[in-house]
């Protein structure tokens, strides 16, 4: 009975992931299967995936993914790492000080719900085409995940916490070292896997548009050669790029703060 | 304030005295005065950087003030460039959210009734809903070619996710209970979907379609940008880019701006209402 038991929450709590995994698994078979025996292969127009992953692996061999990988990573980290610097206290300054926050918040909330990709030929033309152009639009695509989600987070802050804290002599600097930014916090992390996804955005246009390396540069480059199975897979590298930071942060949540899961 | 609405006890009204907590016209607004002022003020120091400083001669190349940009705008009216390039972006951006809506609504009912369905999907939806559509561009535009149909394409990719996303959660979110009363009395899959499941998760698939649309303006945007087609509001802009007017690219971004806010919007105020009947009528059955 007991045994039982033990099988049902193992395949309760696994389900997903099988039925998942062996989805993936088929499709790729399927797609290799169909493209080996049943549709006569067009290099020009689809690859399969037995090509694909050997082209990743020779593409690793020869280091150029290594490369292109370094190449869009820098600016990726100095405009990530600015707008954690820059968004958090906006956002937390605008939750705590009320005036402030009226000020700025419908010229920020226009910004953040235009698309603000279409700044990209602006910040090209302002500051060229290395790194520092390509950092600062990636900065503009995620600084306002930040300031927002940091607003938020201030604006829940409990006043009673505040309180208590001031009764007990706490001065500023204790109120946000106590209460704010352990209430936070949370939302901070929870803007962060937005702005992780709006940051590739701006890795993949900042390359797409004018550069001679990395992953955006060199998918856009492969099509142009028509080389389709390096481009899938520095597309599928691409993916995985993304899967593994957007999972990461998630996962990063569900342990520091198992009680906010789902926000 | 309760102490205004006392019983008449026969005596000379008290002449009510102005309350220090009462908002007056400018507490009130005053939220409205900043934010709108704050906005005012970044356009007038804007429009004021090239008559208090002097700009060296290629900054003057490229610094556009907010009247030349209004100007630009105008230009492109008078000269009949914008027109046919709008109209080209609308219809990309129309027939992509559309088809869109068409594959996500039945595809995200569906998921939502069946368990092995969204199980086996789920990989899928997670690994690309986290990956930035745009790396699949050049793929696009190899299989559709430069025209509309890739910009299509593309707007049809970012907007179906929000909408699939959404309406699986709000068939997941559908009273089981309401579902087992519609059940037994005989009901089947397609009455059950008609009857609960579909109200039911209206309010998510409008919230859903509004950020669809957010990114269906981001889809028209980048397939334009990115060779997707050779008409429209973003290649207007490349091409200004490209010869440096400044104040043509700002028209440009402003327009898209005020697109993407007109029609969320929109949405949300439909949402708004929407929503007003909702929560207690269902959760007090």
């Amino acid at each position: 009975m007991e045994e039982e038991v033990g099988k049902l929450t193992f395949w309760q709590t696994w389900r997903r992931l099988i039925i998942g995994g062996i989805a993936v698994i088929l499709f790729f078979l399927v797609w290799e299967a169909l493209l080996t025996w049943f549709i006569p292969l067009n290099k020009f127009v689809i690859s399969k995936p037995s090509l694909i992953f050997l082209g990743i692996a020779r593409d690793m061999e020869s280091g150029i993914l290594w490369r292109d990988l370094l190449v869009s990573g820098r600016p990726l980290l100095f405009g990530f790492g600015a707008a954690v610097l820059i968004g958090i206290p906006v956002g937390v300054v605008m939750g705590w000080r009320e005036r402030v926050g009226y000020s700025l918040d419908p010229l920020l909330t226009a910004l953040y719900a235009s698309p603000l990709v279409a700044v990209a030929p602006l910040v090209i033309i302002f500051f060229g085409v290395g790194v520092a152009g390509k950092a600062i639009l990636i900065f503009v695509l995620c600084v306002f995940p930040f300031v927002f989600n940091s607003l938020a987070g201030v604006r829940s802050v409990d006043p009673l916490l505040i309180n208590t804290v001031r009764s007990f002599g706490g001065k500023e600097m204790d109120l946000y070292r106590i209460v704010i930014v352990p209430t936070v916090l949370p939302f901070v992390i929870a803007g962060a896997r937005y702005a992780i996804g709006r940051g590739l955005i701006g890795v993949l246009v900042g390359e797409f548009f004018a550069a001679s390396e990395g992953v955006g540069y060199r998918i856009a480059w492969y099509g142009d050669m028509y080389v389709l199975d390096r481009m899938f897979g520095y597309i599928l590298v691409m993916m995985v790029v993304a899967i593994l930071f957007t999972e990461g942060i998630r996962w990063a949540e569900r342990t520091a703060f198992p009680w906010r899961v789902g926000m | 304030m309760s102490d205004m609405d006392m019983p008449n006890t026969g005596l000379a009204p008290v002449e009510p005295v102005d309350d220090i907590n009462t908002p007056g016209f400018w507490e009130k607004n005053e939220s409205l005065f900043l934010g709108f002022g704050f906005i005012a003020l970044v356009i007038i120091i804007w429009q004021l950087v090239p008559s208090v400083f002097t700009l060296s001669k290629g900054m003057k190349l490229f610094f556009a003030t907010p009247t030349m940009i209004v100007g630009a705008f105008g230009d492109l009216i008078a000269s009949g460039k914008l027109w046919p390039a709008l109209q080209f972006s609308a219809s990309a951006f129309g027939l992509g959210l559309g088809l869109s809506i068409i594959v996500a609504l039945p595809l995200g009912v569906v998921m939502g009734r069946s368990q092995v369905l969204s199980d086996m999907f789920d990989p899928f939806i997670t690994a690309i809903n986290a990956t930035p559509r745009l790396v699949f561009l050049p793929l696009i535009l190899i299989w559709f070619g430069i025209g509309m149909w890739s910009v299509v394409v593309v707007v049809f990719i970012g907007a179906l996710f929000p909408l699939l996303i959404n309406t699986y959660e709000g068939v997941k979110n559908a009273d089981k209970l309401l579902i087992n009363v519609v059940k037994s009395y005989g009901a089947n899959e397609w009455e059950i979907n008609k009857l609960v499941v579909i109200p039911n998760s209206l309010p998510f698939i409008i919230a859903g379609l509004r950020l669809a649309i957010g990114r269906a303006v981001l889809g028209v945007v980048v397939a334009e940008f990115f060779g997707g087609s050779s008409n429209g509001v973003g290649v207007i802009m490349v091409r200004a880019s490209g010869s440096f007017q400044v104040d043509v690219v700002f028209a440009g971004l402003i327009l898209f701006m005020a697109m993407s806010l007109i029609l969320t919007g929109i949405v949300r105020s439909i949402e708004a209402r929407f929503s007003r009947w909702r929560p207690q009528q269902t959760k007090s059955f």
